[in-house]
């Protein structure tokens, strides 16, 4: 059992991580759009009323500032505070901010723990009698952090049901996949709850559970600790498959759609990038629209000479 | 209220989906909570048998219906080929990124809902939701497109019949949000709801060729044809422009001669040409005003440059690429060093950020917004204002695309604040400001029975807004102003207002802004702002 649960946690973490990174890349590597920016725009100077560049005359003559770090910790923000949904909907906020806290938590736990047993494999004894005050640190925000994870995550797990099922805005949206989630993560959430404050309240099989991980040493666990990490490795396979990878791509589309307020420049890079895009041939059907021409020469031409027919 | 019970229901052949009830719909304060007449007309059963209108009973395309089962079928067949172009390079390299982001990770919270201002005031009509057009389109996506099987469906609940019904009502309810994108400004997700309306359209007008008769025919193609939406050739705008000179001539005395075709001017001023036939005092304002400054500038009177509208940003990228081309190509033929756009808000957005990735070379010639160059006048001493010419209760409306789409929010109130003692904001306003009612095309939509729903259902907390600003003076013997920059907003509060009977109820005008600072000079012997209803 011992091996087994080291090789399907060394597959959950190589299946998150690839289809996480192939997502992102696809993501990132999509074209140059059309600009679309949303304003306030956090980067701008004026961000705190909305206020852009385009305020000033002859704005292509002054300097743009862009304040990256302060979009960073922006964006970063709502990750654990999820503002306007505290605003516009605060029962929904109750339960949506655990669950994902408790997400965020326990992803945070399980690397915390990966580097306790590397100070574990140097020497280091982490609990809570430690001599060393690394160890009783290290101790104590493991403790924190699983707890936490445990607790949020299953608060925030039993509140979604409820709130689907009991709001109709959200009923009548939500799907199947919804509720499965929401139970399949309360599942994961109650057996480490469970195996925590039942059975090892110091998180200590989890140390041996990882420090087996990383030493390739089968761990001997209670089975419900074993339970709970084999639930947690198939949570780690199913989660990029779902739309969790909102994490990340929530920031990008952040960057690179509502805050994209980048002119385009005479000789620029994007330039050549919308020029490669405006040569390629279209294939819209539209009476106005020329068969067979590229993007750009449909748009050089009026269209209506093409008109074959009543627009209605 | 007859509300949509499901999302399945969107199928349903035969029946109206919902009755828009006038009980339901935001409460507006006295004397408008009591309306003599129903809030939109019912169509005549002829008009039913024309044209559909089983999504809410309102019609802005009004498709007809197909006379065999192998029309329908040809219909879908195209309808399903542009929804798969839509996701091809390059056929929509130009919203590619955003519209996938949108469909793939909305997580339908509702959110949004909340910050929608035609779902809100309607009632919180379920069509209306900013979820329910992607969620539309998704099921199609899955079951029609992606082909996802069965077991797959139903996990995802993406399951949706699809027949030209469903189409016909898609295609409407693409025209019942304003594309102001304050669905997307509360996203935490960084999700555009209100794009998924526009390539909604998009698919229609470009595989299809069906778009609201006043946006394409009448608009952008008459544009591409004549010179300008409103039908006005360059031989008719010289006629206009001499007739502004002469009324300036009138009203202040001045004899001035506005500059047209002026090669090697340092602006192109490039107005919305609905003001030259609507609204002739906020061009005859820009005139006193420029003249007075010393201004380089000129109009001209190319195909397209003496008009800054550009209608195809609400639904079809040719239509918006042409006409920004020919806009460029115009200032271009003249030599000039910059583009400058008028009171007028989706050609702001248009002309300066959207046209930005399409005007490559020497195409690309810089565009500003005329509204910091007013600041600086203003600002700068160069003409004597006197502020209690202005001595009037002022509001000012925010248009959506020149300030939460470009974020110009600031120009315009200091003005405002520097030239008008009774100056008041509305609640809320800058950035998270409500939309008109009027946009994305529907201030000049006058199909059936639409511009009752726009004055009614998405102009209607724009309306409230307006009265809760001038609250301690609702009544008409103390006259008001809302300051409106934009044309397609004047339009919808022309239209609105005459709706609810505003001029005689509240003594409410709207008008630009530049002619309150042409109001406040001080070398004019009279005022500028003529108190009369138009």
């Amino acid at each position: 059992m011992g091996t087994l649960i080291i090789a399907l946690t060394y597959v959950a973490y190589v299946v998150i991580v690839a289809v996480y990174m192939v997502k992102v890349v696809g993501w990132l590597r999509r074209p140059p759009h059309i600009r679309w920016d949303l304003y306030p725009v956090i980067h701008e100077d004026h961000y705190r009323y909305g206020g852009s560049y385009y305020e000033q005359q002859e704005w292509w003559t002054k300097p743009r500032s862009k304040n990256r770090l302060r979009s960073i910790l922006f964006s970063l923000k709502d990750n654990f505070y999820m503002g306007e949904y505290y605003k516009r909907n605060p029962l929904y906020w109750l339960f949506l901010l655990p669950w994902h806290l408790g997400f965020i938590f326990i992803i945070a736990f399980h690397i915390l723990c990966f580097f306790a047993a590397v100070t574990m494999v140097g020497g280091l004894e982490i609990s809570a009698a430690s001599a060393s005050s690394v160890g009783k640190l290290l101790y104590y925000i493991l403790l924190t952090t699983g707890g936490f994870a445990f607790i949020t995550g299953t608060f925030g797990s039993i509140g979604m049901i409820f709130i689907r099922l009991f709001d109709r805005s959200l009923r009548i949206y939500s799907m199947p996949m919804n509720y499965f989630n929401y139970i399949f993560f309360l599942i994961v959430y109650v057996s480490g709850l469970f195996a925590w404050l039942l059975l090892d309240p110091t998180l200590v099989e989890y140390r041996a559970y990882w420090l087996g991980l990383i030493t390739l040493s089968p761990p001997v666990l209670h089975p419900m600790t074993v339970l709970h990490i084999i639930l947690f490795d198939i949570f780690l396979i199913y989660l990029p498959f779902t739309r969790s990878t909102h994490y990340i791509t929530r920031i990008l589309a952040y960057f690179f759609i509502r805050w994209d307020d980048e002119p385009n420049q005479r000789g620029s890079k994007m330039e050549g990038q919308l020029n490669n895009l405006l040569g390629q041939k279209v294939s819209w059907e539209g009476p106005h629209i020329a068969a067979g021409k590229t993007w750009v020469e449909v748009a050089t031409v009026p269209g209506f000479s093409e008109t074959k027919k009543d627009s209605k | 209220m007859k509300k949509l019970a499901n999302i399945e229901d969107f199928s349903r052949e035969g029946v109206q989906l919902v009755q828009i009830d006038p009980a339901e719909l935001l409460p507006l304060p006295p004397p408008y909570d009591k309306m003599e007449k129903p809030p939109i007309r019912q169509l005549t059963d002829e008009q039913r048998k024309r044209m559909d209108a089983s999504l809410d009973g309102v019609v802005a395309i009004g498709l007809t219906p197909p006379a065999t089962p192998e029309d329908e079928k040809a219909f879908i067949e195209k309808f399903l080929a542009g929804l798969e172009k839509l996701f091809t390079v390059e056929n929509n390299w130009t919203f590619l990124q955003p519209l996938i982001h949108t469909l793939d990770y909305c997580v339908k919270c509702q959110i949004c809902s909340d910050a929608c201002p035609t779902f809100l005031a309607s009632g919180e009509q379920e069509i209306y939701r900013p979820t329910m057009r992607p969620e539309i389109l998704r099921r199609i996506i899955s079951k029609y497109i992606k082909k996802e099987n069965f077991i797959l469906r139903k996990f995802k609940a993406s399951d949706i019949d699809l027949n030209w019904q469903t189409l016909a009502r898609l295609a409407e309810l693409a025209y019942r949000c304003t594309l102001c994108r304050r669905c997307a400004q509360v996203c935490l997700l960084g999700c555009d709801n209100a794009l998924i309306s526009r390539e909604i359209r998009k698919i229609f007008s470009q595989q299809m060729g069906i778009a609201p008769k006043e946006i394409h025919e009448k608009g952008s193609v008459q544009q591409l044809k004549v010179g300008s939406s409103t039908g006005m050739t360059p031989a008719a705008l010289k006629n206009v422009i001499e007739f502004i000179e002469e009324e300036i001539e009138e009203k202040t005395g001045r004899k001035i001669k506005i500059p047209v075709d002026k090669k090697g001017a340092d602006m192109l001023l490039i107005h919305n040409a609905g003001e030259f036939l609507a609204w002739p005092e906020n061009l005859e304002a820009f005139a006193i005003l420029l003249d007075a400054a010393g201004v380089d500038w000129t109009l001209s009177t190319e195909i397209a440059g003496y008009d800054s509208v550009n209608y195809g940003v609400w639904y079809d990228d040719f239509q918006f690429a042409r006409v920004a081309i020919l806009q460029s190509q115009a200032a271009k033929k003249l030599g000039v060093r910059k583009i400058s756009l008028g009171e007028c808000g989706h050609a702001h957005k248009a002309g300066i950020v959207i046209a930005d990735r399409v005007l490559t070379g020497d195409l690309n010639i810089p565009r500003e917004s005329i509204l910091p160059l007013l600041e600086e006048i203003v600002f700068s001493g160069r003409i004597k204002l006197d502020p209690s010419r202005n001595n009037f209760p002022v509001t000012l409306h925010d248009p959506c695309n020149m300030v939460r789409l470009m974020g110009i929010v600031e120009p315009q109130r200091k003005i405002l604040r520097k030239i008008c003692p009774q100056f008041r904001e509305m609640v809320p306003h800058g950035v998270e400001n409500y939309c008109c009612g009027g946009g994305s095309g529907f201030a000049i939509t006058q199909s059936t029975n639409f511009p009752d729903w726009r004055s009614a259902v998405s102009g209607r907390m724009k309306m409230k807004q307006i009265l809760d600003a001038f609250q301690e003076v609702p009544g008409p013997e103390i006259q008001k102003y809302v300051c409106a920059p934009c044309s397609n907003c004047k339009g919808q509060f022309r239209d609105m207002f005459e709706y609810y009977g505003v001029w005689k109820k509240s003594g409410i005008l709207y008008g630009g802004l530049v002619e309150l600072i042409v109001n406040a000079m001080v070398d004019l012997k009279k005022p500028f702002i003529q108190w009369e209803w138009h």
